[in-house]
Order: C-alpha cells, then structure tokens, then sequence
C-alpha cells in the first residue's frame, strides 16, 4: 500500500516517527554547486528499521547528516521538511535541536579509530551526554556508563569504564561509540556505515550486537551502508540511493529478490557469488557520473543496460508500484501514463504505430 | 612520572654538554679580547695580566692542545693555577667543592668577572633578571592569552570578515621588524603626543633609588604603588611592540591547531551528542589543539631569559636583551659566555618541562 501524498508543512501521522520530504542538501564549492542530496523522501516507522544504501558519493551519509542538522559549510539544506515527532527539525531553532541531537536521534559513524576523542576516558564521553541530557549526577552518570558498557558486551566494564580510546581495539571502540548513542535511550539510531572500518568477523559481532539493542530498546534504526549483505541481514526496509536521489525502496527481502530498478540489478549481480564461480564478474558499467554535469534526465541513464528513449531527456518520478515499494523508473511508469514531465511527440515507444 | 624526569635529565648530559662546547668555541673564534680592554687601562700591571691569564688558562695564540685546555680550564675540569686535573685536595678538579674538587670554572658556579664592571657575571645576570622577568612575563602573558584568543577565533569562524581581519593583523605585524616598530612607537607617543615615557624601566628623576638596587626594593615594598605605576607606564610600549609581533605568530600557530582539531571526527561526535557549540570548541575540539600549543609555549618561556635584544635596545630597557648587547659591544666575553650558557641551560630544562606536560595533557602519551 502506498502512503497518502504528504502536504507540505502538515506532518506525518503519529506512527511515522520520521519522515524526511523532498530533502535537498547542496556544496556550493568554488567550481558549482553539488546536489549532494537532491530531493529525498522517505519515512520510518516506530520501531522500524531502514537500510539506506548506495555507492560512495550517491549522498547516503550527507542525508543523515541533514536531518541531524550537522551539515556545515560550504554545505546547506536548501529545501525539505524533516518531520520527527509532529516537529519539523528543519525549522527548529538551533538549542532545541541539540536537545533533539544525542538524546531523542543518535548517530553511530563509520571510524570508531577517530570517532572518540583521544583525551577523554571512554566513561566521560558516554557520561557526558548523559550528564546533559538527563541531567544526570556524576555518579549517577559514570554508573550510567559502566552499565551501558555492560550492556554492549564490553567484559570487565569497571576497569574499562576508565580507559581511553588507545587503549582499545577497533570492535571494542565501536561497542562504545554504539554504547553512546544508547546511553539515553534514543528513540531514533543512526548508524553511517558502522561495520565498515572493522574486521569481517568483528563485522557480525556487532551487526548481531545492533540488531539485539534495536529489538531490545525498541528504537528505529536507520542503517546507511554501501554493502547490502549488511542490509540483508539487519533490516526490515530498504532503500537505495543514486546520485543524490532514491531510486527504488520496499521491504528488504522482496526488494533483493525482485529489484525492479536496474540499478539495484546492476548491485545485486556484482557480488562476487559461489554459484557463477568462475565465470567473469558481472559490474555496473561506467562510474558515478560527475557531480557538476549530472545527466539532464535519469542519473542512471548513461549506465543503465535498458535505456530507451524516454530516459535521456526526463527524469523519471519515485513512483509507487504497489506492496509498499517505490521505484524511479520509466520502465514502470509507463511514459503515456506520466503525466509531468510531458514528451515530446514520437519519442514515445510504439507511440507513432 | 620520576623515572621518566631522571631520564630525560640524563638524556639532556651531552646536550648540555655539547652547548658548552659550542659558547666557547663562539666566543675562541670571535674577533678581538679581553686583553684589549687591559691595555688599555693604565691601572693594570703586566704581571696583573699575566696572573689573571693564568687564573683562566688563557695563553696567547693557542695552539689545538691548548685551546682544549682552555676549554676545560673554563668548564672547571682542569686547574691552571695547581694541580692540573686534580683539586688541592688530590682529588679530580671537577668534583664538587664539598666532594673535594676545585672551585674554579663554570662547574663550580665560577662564571668569572665581567671585563668591563668588573663584576661577577652572576651578579650582573642576577641584577638584570627582574628587568627581564617583569617585561616578558607581563608581554608574554598578555601575548598568549591574546593569540589564542584571536586563534580560536580565527579558526571557529573560518573564512569569515573576522578570520580575514585576524589572518591580514597577523601578517602585517608578523612582518614588521621590532626594532622599527619600536622605533615608531617611540616616535608617536612617546616624542609627539608624550603619553608614555620612551626608555628605562623607571622615571629617574622620581624614582627613590635606581632600580633593583636594594634602596629601590626597600622603597618599593615600602610603598609599592607609585613604583608599580611608573614601572606601568615604562613597560607600555615595550610590551606592546612584543605582543604585537608575537602574537601575529602564535594566533597562527593557534588557528592552525585547532582548523586541524575541528576538522577531526570526534568534533563531530561531540556535535551528534548535543553539545553546544561552545563546548564543542573549548573541552573538544581546543582540548585536542592544546596539545601543539603546549610545547609551543613552553619553549617560548625559555626564550624569555634571554630578553628581547633588539627591543630592549631600541627602549634602552635594562634588561638581560640590553646586558647581552653591551657584552657584545664590550668585548665582554665572560659575561656573554655566561648568559648563553644560563639561557641554554634554561632552554634545556624548559624542554623537559614542556615533555612532561606534554604528558599531563595527552593521555596516549606514556611515562616511560
């Protein structure tokens, strides 16, 4: 079933937790301006998680960094709402966000080597949003701390608690940036490619940790990675970004098992599988286009095996093509069935006969 | 922690050891000498000469072998007027005193007599210290404080009016030659509009007794206020044509720091917490950049001893910078010998002190 069209400035109703509406976040740099993310959509349930994934520069970490207001120049939202729990953040003054950041929307990112500061025990920087956004005692706090670190597996927290990023491995650090994000009971997670900087096998042991804290506290998770066996196992929604826009969402086994967009094809047959062993890899030909001469119409066109004639001049709507999944592409939204933008006559296939 | 000090001292021996080398191997290979200063002095009989020649294990046109003698004779290891090597107690010459060595030469704290006052060089570098320590300190206080003010400034509103305004000041000053500036701030307040007195460190003629004498000190802590204000007034434009300099080089040195620090992931982190800005910059972001800024200060303080010399000069301030230049001008190599040693030793130890807080303040960072 495919959501009602949002109105603008009217927020999403109260399961949706969040819902992020034509989102666009542009780099004005010295040689143009980059759309990093040009015009995303999407929403998450309660409780809901959402994998978000697509190539290095497709916009995925810059969209997260935007609903946490944590763009900064030469970056700029320039257009969108982003609704979480009836408020808009996009129109929140700056101190309610930072009660927002931390406490109600908390982020896991991909470094957990640089992503704690180096002169901080690992107990004050998890005690220190505590002590802010609960105001919490410093014994209150650093039990608070030990107990978390507890909670994410770390063994002898008591002696942990005091120790300091250096003094742990790469698994261990991202136990306790996850152990952060959860110290207040955060209603929403995100997660910038969280296994990405760690080993394969400390790669499962904290996919199961996060999927075991998500069920456990009930929060909503939205999972951005590169890697869609990742996502295949972690999350219940998907959706996969191209060139600062979102290509195709839907429900993550149906979405994997039937890609309706070509370029979630192209991902899915370039993974290196035991059945084709042997035989030559199958890519995604070409490269992510350039992001100052983006393609007028599709942004996957000039690397889509199945361009027609449609796809160069017009860029294709997010279309809903029914079970609650999405897709941007003229071969579902037949050209005479789309209304904006109009063709021109004779470009339509079959269209002259 | 104490391990870590006593190795650090042990390593810094042959440094130390190396800078007293290279003070008499300067002052050897200078133009000119002391004996210059004798002949000219019609008080002084050969034989007086000739004895104090001895005393100092100096000889005329010293060939390598006894230039190496010289050098010890200074240094305190060997005795030109007894027994060599060994103390008139028979032990070596460079034990301390109490242990049964000799008392001449630099390690047994025998800087010798200045040339040209006749003075122990000690006594002289004694006198001028508080000059000096009042100046710097007071410039370098301000100088710090400020630089890193306009640094965190700077690089928190990156690319900003401000930032610009800052990054223009900084290289404007950083270019300006003390002395000139000196010069022209002498020119302007105290020649023109006289707002503050142009030299010295106090006003002579109102002063109860010239400075750092006994009679100053005893007035001074007497009645400390009226010698406060004119110390005040005299130290105004010296001190503001150090920090002017110093300050265009440190609050760079201090954008840089932390422009690198905000740039780092953790920042961020902090930032996704919900951290106020404020606090973003100063416990995360600043904490990290201290680090850099830290040594950077510190080696700073040991430059302090040495005064500032063409600044000094300029505002015929008495200090070690002004005891420095007329040693050079006076042929007065025992007290230059003395001051470099002094300030080289000074930067030695501030070194160690540097690494030590270098300790206190990165926690990666191990003792031993």
């Amino acid at each position: 079933m495919s959501p009602p069209p949002a109105r603008p400035g009217v927020p999403p109703p109260e399961d949706v937790l969040l819902e992020v509406r034509g989102l666009k976040t542009q780099f004005k740099v010295m040689d143009g301006t980059v759309p990093a993310v040009d015009g995303v959509d999407f929403s998450l349930r309660r409780g809901e998680t959402l994998g978000l994934v697509g190539e290095s520069g497709s916009g995925k970490s810059v969209a997260s960094l935007s609903i946490m207001r944590l763009i900064e120049r030469p970056g700029e939202i320039v257009a969108g709402e982003i609704w979480f729990e009836g408020r808009d953040l996009l129109q929140l003054p700056e101190a309610d966000m930072e009660d927002i950041r931390g406490n109600d929307i908390t982020m896991i990112f991909q470094e957990p080597m640089t992503s704690l500061n180096p002169v901080f025990t690992v107990g004050e920087q998890i005690a220190e949003s505590v002590r802010l956004h609960r105001h919490a005692s410093k014994k209150d706090a650093w039990d608070r701390a030990i107990e978390m670190l507890k909670l994410v597996g770390i063994p002898s927290p008591e002696r942990r608690v005091k120790q300091y990023p250096h003094e742990m491995s790469g698994g261990m650090r991202q136990r306790v940036v996850i152990a952060m994000a959860l110290a207040c009971d955060p209603k929403l997670i995100i997660a910038d490619e969280p296994t990405t900087a760690l080993d394969v096998t400390i790669q499962a042991q904290i996919l199961e940790l996060m999927k075991r804290i998500q069920a456990e506290s009930g929060a909503a998770m939205l999972l951005i990675t590169h890697d869609l066996a990742v996502v295949a196992e972690t999350v219940q929604r998907i959706a996969v970004m191209y060139a600062g826009k979102i290509v195709e969402s839907g429900a993550v086994e149906e979405t994997l098992l039937h890609p309706q967009h070509p370029y979630t094809e192209g991902l899915l047959t370039s993974i290196p599988s035991r059945v084709a062993r042997g035989q030559r890899l199958n890519v995604i030909k070409g490269t992510v286009p350039n992001p100052f001469r983006l393609p007028k119409g599709c942004k996957f066109e000039p690397r889509c095996p199945y361009s027609f004639e449609p796809c160069k001049p017009n860029d294709p709507p997010l279309e809903s093509i029914g079970d609650d999944r999405m897709v941007r592409c003229w071969l579902h939204g037949l050209p005479d069935q789309v209304v904006a933008p109009p063709l021109a006559a004779g470009t339509v296939p079959g269209g002259a006969s | 922690m104490v391990k870590f000090i006593i190795r650090r001292v042990i390593e810094a021996l042959p440094v130390i050891w190396l800078i007293t080398v290279v003070s008499f191997l300067l002052m050897q290979q200078a133009p000119g000498g002391p004996q210059a200063a004798f002949n000219q002095n019609p008080h002084i009989t050969p034989e007086q000469v000739t004895a104090w020649l001895q005393r100092w294990c100096l000889v005329r046109n010293a060939d390598i072998l006894q230039t190496i003698q010289e050098y010890l004779g200074w240094l305190g290891v060997f005795n030109c007027t007894g027994g060599g090597f060994l103390s008139a107690h028979g032990l070596p010459n460079f034990l301390p005193e109490f242990l049964g060595g000799g008392t001449n030469g630099v390690l047994h704290g025998d800087f010798g007599y200045s040339i040209s006052s006749g003075q122990p060089v000690l006594g002289l570098i004694a006198q001028r210290l508080p000059a000096t320590t009042i100046l710097m300190g007071t410039a370098w206080i301000l100088w710090v404080t400020i630089a890193t003010l306009a640094g965190v400034l700077a690089a928190v509103k990156r690319y900003s009016l401000i930032d610009q305004v800052i990054t223009i000041f900084s290289y404007v000053f950083y270019s300006l030659p003390t002395f000139w500036l000196g010069l022209i701030l002498i020119f302007i307040f105290g020649v023109e509009l006289r707002i503050f007195p142009a030299q010295g460190i106090i006003n002579v003629r109102t002063s109860p007794a010239p400075f750092a004498t006994d009679a100053y000190w005893h007035a001074f802590f007497a009645n400390p206020w009226p010698q406060l204000v004119d110390i005040g007034q005299h130290l105004v434009l010296p001190v503001a044509t150090l920090i002017a300099v110093s300050v265009a080089g440190d609050s760079r040195f201090v954008r840089s720091a932390m422009l690198e620090s905000l740039s780092q992931d953790y920042v961020r982190t902090a930032r996704a917490k919900g951290l106020p800005g404020r606090t973003v910059v100063f416990r995360h972001a600043f904490r990290n950049a201290l680090l850099p800024i830290v040594t950077n200060i510190a080696l700073e303080i040991a430059f302090l001893f040495g005064g500032a010399i063409a600044t000094e000069t300029v505002f015929s301030y008495p200090g070690m910078g002004l005891l420095f230049y007329d040693g050079v001008n006076g042929r007065d190599y025992f007290l230059l010998m003395g001051i470099l040693l002094i300030g080289s030793l000074f930067i030695v130890f501030m070194n160690l002190v540097a690494d030590v807080l270098y300790v206190l303040v990165d926690p990666r960072i191990k003792y031993d």
